[in-house]
């Protein structure tokens, strides 16, 4: 029941900064600032633009666009597309909307380029463990095997152009991982169509995307989660975007409250001590990456970011150790003894998705 | 210094809260024209002294208000000479912490008894306009920045700074707290704030069965007097609010909880009290002295802020012995149960199991309130929640019911003011759930399942505000 229920639980992801050097303050009346509650986070938007009426009608209409999707999306909403197709799609194709189409089919690339580890279909385990993270007991064994004999993507069948079908008669999509990248970038393309330019848009933290460059800059100046506090990793988004994912943190109080990230193939929440932060050209490219590179871990995460086009990722855990992946944006150390520019690996070519094509060699 | 400030006037305000009370909504206004009072909504008017011309004051009387004058306590002699002679409704007072150590029912006692037709009322201070905030502030040269580090809504409520006020004086009528707009985003030629603003305040208000003083910003004043079409489209949506806080019920009720905060200090144990409430977290707050065996049977967790004596300390064990839990933050104390190994220990936290109950201490003060009010709430879990919300991370939920009858009364906020599907779940079982709004006037009648000892049910569409009633069995035949 918990719509995007990785963004909703995850903390402490990003925190932006557009800082002085780069961003020459402009007169407050030179922008808008919006936000709307939608996919269990806060959706914002700032439009730095002389035309205020227009700034605010654009993003009244992309926050507009994100609520519409979270009506489809939504898997608490008992009316969503999604939930829809969760109830009635076991063993006979039923019709979807187009954009609920295209997102799963998406999803469905990246499970083929994780070998499963990222996986819409985790939905079943995910309502199995947030019982847990309320409060409730933790699930049995039995109830876990139970639970991952319904997740699979390859039991996922998508019927063009607008039909899907589960092969399993359990199954349920979970768009945690996903939908609020995707959403984003709905939003800037509605921000593109009306004309706007420079606009910084915000799904709770966890997915940002940065429409041309930051007033007086060239750049919008991101500073990133960093559970060490020793790295101080910052980054110049200018028309793409970055998400930040980490398990949610273990009860100070019982010391056993599961995370929120599920690893589809054992059941079993993710435990890790790294926090990733992924830049990628889309938002639901970056935000697919973040959980899928997360799961795999900096050794396989990082053969995977290597082998994508305009991808940066970096791994960071407590003490501070990092590594980094990919051919996109340099990450800035600025917590290091000498502020480095960290640039990864280049020359490395694959696609990303069917949307990122465009951004592919 | 400032401790001592924030306590002295959680204790003013409960003081002043004894005299009678007057209004849910209290209008602060400009001295000039108002349209009359059967037009706005609004019974009572606040006017700012010093005053030059009583005359408005006048004028707003014959309009229907009833009118207060609000003072700050060093000028409370003269306001309240001027107030009583123009025949105003009473005196709202503010700062009334640069006074010494005089206790302040003494320094009011005189102005009480010397104007007897004037209700005194005590401003608490530290209320904030309820909104939902997302995480990026624009300051004021313009740079962005991060203001908040949760990916959750982060809802600005006064539901923390209202239960601390009552644990001063339990027995009190609502307190009355005020805030001022936030303006720093607002649009030229756009009403700031606007309608929903206004309606999530009076919505507030009624959920924690307080009283509020909001600014008329002049403008709109003007505006309304000149008949101005916008003006009017405006307020014409935000009566529905003010219609149904003025029907609020008006009896003496019981906060449905099921968690106790034991403070003395009420700022500092302020931030993780504010983040319990904004997870809805079903609770009260009382002093040490303040602790009886009657709170603990209405309580299945405790939370202590400060030190207790032996007295409070026996009584929390028991109430451990029994089933409870019990939370001490920041304790260095020895305690009884301390002479059995603990059930878990590390260098910031000690598990101690008592009874069928558990006590746990944490060596530290709460450092990250909103970690500690998910981990409370993880640990209370929901078959011991009064009151649980299922999704609608922006809505407020508070629970009320009268002190002899099991009936219960729901308040819901839904700060993000967009409709929302809310799915709550009530211990108890009850016969009848109805749901009043300004959508839905008294009442629709809510399908309802019960399912271990709690009566579920779904709100489909809440905008900003309702209230369920919640029917007992033997009190469904004589319900309204």
């Amino acid at each position: 029941m918990l719509w995007l229920k990785c963004a909703a639980l995850a903390s402490l992801t990003l925190a932006m900064l557009a800082v002085p050097s780069i961003l020459c303050a402009p007169q407050k009346s030179s922008f808008v600032h919006q936000k709307r509650y939608a996919m269990g986070t806060v959706f914002e938007i700032v439009i730095y633009d002389e035309d205020l009426p227009h700034a605010d009608a654009a993003a009244r209409a992309a926050l507009d666009e994100v609520v519409r999707l979270d009506g489809i999306m939504s898997n608490y909403k008992p009316e969503s597309d999604l939930s829809r197709m969760n109830r009635t799609a076991h063993f006979q194709p039923v019709r979807i909307s187009r954009e609920l189409y295209e997102l799963i089919e998406e999803s469905l690339f990246y499970s083929r380029h994780s070998d499963g580890q990222f996986d819409v279909s985790v939905g079943p385990l995910v309502d199995l463990w947030k019982a847990a993270l309320v409060g409730g007991a933790l699930p049995t064994a039995a109830d876990q095997a139970s639970a991952v004999r319904c997740v699979g993507y390859q039991k996922i069948e998508l019927i063009p152009p607008d039909r899907i079908q589960f092969n399993s008669d359990c199954m349920r999509l979970d768009l945690g991982a996903i939908g609020k990248g995707y959403a984003v970038d709905r939003a800037v393309e509605i921000l593109n169509h009306r004309d706007i330019h420079r606009a910084y848009i915000d799904a709770g933290g966890s997915t940002i995307y940065a429409l041309g460059a930051a007033p007086g800059g060239n750049a919008w100046r991101v500073r990133l989660r960093d559970p060490s506090r020793k790295l101080d990793p910052e980054v110049m988004l200018i028309n793409n975007s970055v998400s930040t994912s980490e398990q949610s943190a273990p009860g100070s109080l019982q010391g056993d409250a599961p995370g929120h990230i599920i690893l589809p193939g054992t059941g079993k929440p993710l435990q890790t001590r790294y926090t990733i932060s992924v830049t990628a050209p889309s938002a639901t490219a970056s935000d697919a990456l973040s959980t899928t590179l997360l799961l795999l871990g900096p050794t396989k995460g990082a053969a995977l970011a290597k082998a994508l086009h305009n991808v940066s990722a970096i791994w960071i855990d407590s003490d501070g150790q990092r590594t980094l992946a990919g051919d996109g944006v340099s990450f800035l150390l600025t917590g290091e003894n000498r502020p480095i520019h960290v640039s990864p690996l280049k020359n490395r070519v694959t696609a990303i998705s069917k949307t990122a094509k465009e951004f592919l060699p | 210094m400032r401790r001592m400030s924030f306590l002295y006037m959680l204790f003013l305000g409960s003081i002043a809260a004894c005299t009678p009370v007057t209004a849910k909504v209290f209008l602060r206004v400009e001295p000039s024209p108002l349209p009359p009072a059967d037009k706005t909504g609004i019974h009572d008017v606040v006017l700012l002294w010093p005053l030059r011309n009583l005359s408005a004051g006048a004028k707003l009387r014959s309009q229907g208000y009833r009118v207060f004058l609000q003072c700050e306590s060093k000028d409370l002699a003269a306001a309240a000479v001027a107030a009583d002679r123009a025949a105003f409704s009473g005196m709202i007072v503010t700062n009334t912490v640069t006074t010494g150590q005089t206790p302040v029912v003494e320094q009011l006692r005189p102005y009480i008894a010397a104007h007897k037709s004037l209700t005194f009322r005590v401003l608490v201070p530290g209320g904030k306009q309820p909104q939902m905030k997302g995480r990026l502030v624009v300051e004021r040269d313009g740079v962005l920045q991060v203001s908040n580090p949760s990916s959750q809504p982060w809802l600005d409520t006064n539901l923390a700074l209202v239960r601390l006020a009552q644990s001063m004086d339990p027995e009190s009528p609502p307190i009355l707290y005020d805030f001022h707009w936030d303006t720093s985003e607002a649009l030229p030629d756009v009403w700031h704030p606007d309608a929903e603003a206004y309606a999530v305040s009076i919505a507030e208000a009624d959920a924690t069965r307080s009283d509020v003083a909001i600014d008329l910003p002049a403008p709109l004043q003007r505006a309304l007097v000149a008949n101005d079409p916008r003006a009017w489209t405006l307020w014409k949506a935000i009566m529905p609010y003010l219609d149904l806080s003025s029907q609020a019920p008006t009896e003496r009720t019981v906060p449905v909880v099921n968690l106790g905060v034991i403070v003395d200090d009420a700022q500092a144990s302020y931030e993780a009290t504010n983040l319990m409430a904004r997870h809805n977290l079903a609770f009260e707050s009382v002093r040490p002295s303040g602790l009886t065996l009657a709170h603990l049977k209405s309580w299945n967790s405790v939370v202590v802020f400060c030190p207790l004596n032996k007295e409070a300390v026996a009584l929390l064990r028991n109430f451990a012995a029994t089933g409870g839990i019990v939370i001490f933050v920041n304790t260095h104390d020895e305690f009884p149960w301390h002479s059995a190994p603990p059930l878990r220990q590390d260098p910031r936290i000690t598990v101690y199991s008592i009874g069928t109950g558990q006590v746990v201490e944490l060596a530290e003060p709460v450092v990250d309130p909103e970690h500690f009010a998910r981990d409370l709430r993880r640990l209370i879990g929901r078959e011991r929640s009064a009151l649980a919300l299922w999704n609608s991370l922006t809505t407020l939920v508070t629970g009320y019911h009268e002190q002899s009858r099991p009936d219960v009364t729901l308040y819901l906020v839904n700060y993000a003011a967009q409709p929302d599907n809310v799915q709550v779940q009530v211990k108890g079982h009850f016969t009848r759930v109805r749901l009043e709004s300004p959508e839905e006037p008294c009442c629709v009648s809510l399908p309802f399942v019960e399912r271990g000892g709690f009566t579920e049910f779904i709100i489909p569409r809440l905008r900003i505000t309702a209230r369920v009633h919640l029917d007992a069995a033997r009190e469904s035949s004589a319900a309204p």
